[in-house]
């Protein structure tokens, strides 16, 4: 490692310490580090600009977050909250069930656990503590701890990432996560099933179940889209890039026409808020870019991969020490700079090892999204703070529980490859 | 002055839904051609290309604040109004500083990749990537001017923001 690249990495994490835009600190320690270097300062804008525009995949994001928010924006989300209730909300905890249910589906259609937190989560908060029939901490954890399955499910705005980094198949990556995702749920339910006893919590008036296909049918076009968006990719009919731009005009479609929800102005306010957000994702990617331009002409990825290999580690233990290192940085950085700043440095580490990328691929995914709950920077935790008002530490006294299942969720993933594996390979993937 | 700033921001945000409104319906057209009528239009990827990276640039030049960006602000919301204002400058004359001493290349980069076209559109690239040289001034600009509020507001740094707003934008 030459003394440039250390001095880029000191304006790179000295700036974003103080705070400046993640993104621009990148670009000063780029521009740092070249005319250090003495080379041409263009690079830097080079990198960037030929990156983005020769990136395929990259178009998903921001369809992804246009279809996210459309959902949020239409009637789509209480549509599938008032179905959720109606099927698992007359068990004890019921709600939490519910919570967790809506999660797994909307997380079928978003790619993004803000968005799920967001707008879903807001509403069963708001369900859950009606009465005061759960604390407004238990409620805001459970939510937060369950938003975190949204990007494990597909479509995955992190897994776009990770394939952009690693040159692995998108395809195979939105399928690893599927058994993954639902493994996290069920922790949560049983955990939820546990507490709910143990807490004596309120059971719910059972919904009829002469309503039950009313509510169905309501729902029915919305519980579609995961539907269509995994026969979309697996059936070979459409990319994925191509398929988040299908699951964003059927969300427009749906609450447009079908369920007549979208006005002219909102959905202006939906594009102008998508605009704003794929701006900013598009410049931190782009941004990665140059540094992990820097990163490859250093060869830190490669002295990475000796190291490991002349400490004669066991991929077991590369993946647990990883894994350690992603959770402890999760608490301070936020999921995006961790995958496209950070993880790039043990691809190769991972070839060495014999590891498989898309094993690798879910088990960092899923780990960056536990970090967003973890305190002192837990995104989630912040979001469902702004939108709820519950107070920030009642939360993060009732989120150990919670973290503590999707940990072990965590670690089942890990050393189980075949829990990300077995559904990649039913579909043709060699790995 | 707020006024006319704030009717340039609101015709700053129309452009940006507009590129996203076009690269969306593009894509729709690009996938309609290709399995309603089994014939890809070849343009359309390359005009979606285009259009997101402009919104990129664009959308960073013109509508992100603090609030939009990806940042890690434990610490400035921390500390007290005084160190605030010692960080804000520091880093806002970094970014300035950067940013200004990159211009040159990164004109003669644009302006050199005059001599390729794109493959299908044939949109000449230094017009394509002009974008980046306005996405520059406008950093240059906007953080010198956060310089002069810092001055002016005698060393107190910018309020930190809530997560209320940036809640709404952040995306994983």
């Amino acid at each position: 490692m030459s003394y440039e690249f250390l001095l880029c990495l000191v304006a790179l994490f000295g700036l974003s310490a103080l705070g400046a835009p993640i993104a621009l600190s990148m670009v000063v320690a780029a521009v740092t580090y070249l005319s250090l270097k003495g080379q041409d300062l263009g690079l830097a804008a080079e990198q960037m600009l030929q990156g983005l525009f020769t990136s395929f995949i990259l178009l998903a994001v921001p369809l992804f977050i246009v279809a996210a928010n459309v959902m949020n924006a239409g009637t789509i989300s209480d549509r599938l909250l008032k179905f959720c209730v109606a099927v698992v909300g007359r068990f004890r905890g019921g709600l939490g069930h519910v919570n967790i249910v809506a999660s797994l589906i909307f997380s079928g259609m978003s790619g993004s656990a803000i968005a799920d937190a967001a707008g879903i989560g807001k509403i069963i908060i708001n369900m859950m503590t009606r009465d005061g029939r759960y604390t407004p901490g238990f409620a805001a954890a459970l939510t937060a701890a369950s938003a975190t399955i949204g990007p494990i499910i597909p479509p995955s705005i992190p897994m776009v990432m990770y394939a952009l980094v690693s040159d692995t198949s998108i395809g195979y990556l939105f399928l690893g996560g599927i058994v993954p995702g639902l493994l996290m749920g069920l922790v949560l339910m049983v955990l939820n099933s546990f507490l709910a006893v143990r807490k004596q919590l309120a059971v719910e008036q059972a919904t009829a179940l002469r309503e039950l296909p009313r509510l169905t049918l309501q729902a029915f076009p919305a519980l579609m889209m995961p539907v269509i968006l995994l026969f979309g990719i697996y059936g070979g009919a459409t990319t994925p890039t191509e398929a988040a731009a299908v699951a964003a005009a059927y969300a427009l479609l749906l609450a447009g026409l079908f369920y007549r929800s979208l006005t002219l102005r909102s959905l202006y306010k939906v594009f102008s808020e998508s605009a704003r957000s794929s701006a900013a994702v598009g410049l931190v990617i782009g941004g990665a870019l140059i540094f992990n331009y820097i990163v490859a002409s250093e060869n830190i990825p490669g002295t990475v991969a000796e190291a490991m290999k002349s400490l004669d580690m066991s991929p077991v233990a590369f993946l647990l020490l990883v894994n350690l290192l992603i959770l402890v940085l999760g608490c301070l950085l936020d999921a995006t700079t961790l995958l496209l700043v950070i993880i790039p440095l043990f691809i190769p580490a991972c070839r060495e090892l014999g590891i498989d990328l898309v094993h690798f691929g879910v088990v960092v995914v899923v780990n960056t999204m536990i970090g967003l709950i973890t305190p002192p920077y837990g995104i989630l935790l912040f979001v469902i703070n702004a939108v709820t008002g519950i107070p920030l530490q009642s939360i993060i006294r009732e989120i150990l529980p919670f973290l503590a299942v999707l940990l072990f969720a965590l670690m089942l993933i890990t050393f189980v490859p075949d829990i990300v594996l077995w559904l990649p390979r039913v579909f043709g993937y060699k790995g | 002055m707020t006024g006319l700033l704030l009717w340039l921001k609101r015709r700053a945000d129309n452009v940006a839904v507009i590129l996203l409104a076009a690269m969306f319906f593009t894509f729709i057209l690009q996938i309609v051609f290709r399995y309603v009528f089994s014939s890809p239009l070849g343009w359309t990827l390359e005009a979606c290309l285009l259009l997101w990276l402009w919104l990129v640039f664009w959308g960073a030049a013109t509508l992100l604040d603090d609030r939009d960006h990806v940042r890690f602000d434990i610490l400035y919301n921390y500390v007290g109004s005084r160190t605030r204002g010692v960080f804000a400058i520091l880093t806002a004359v970094a970014i300035v500083f950067a940013f200004v001493k990159a211009l040159p290349a990164t004109w003669d980069y644009v302006a050199f990749m005059k001599i390729e076209s794109t493959s299908l559109l044939k949109v000449r690239f230094d017009f394509v990537f002009s974008i980046y040289l306005l996405f520059s001034l406008a950093i240059v600009l906007r953080y010198s001017w956060r310089i002069l509020c810092v001055i002016r507001n005698r060393g107190h740094g910018p309020v930190p923001m809530d997560h209320t707003e940036s809640a709404e934008h952040d995306q994983h």
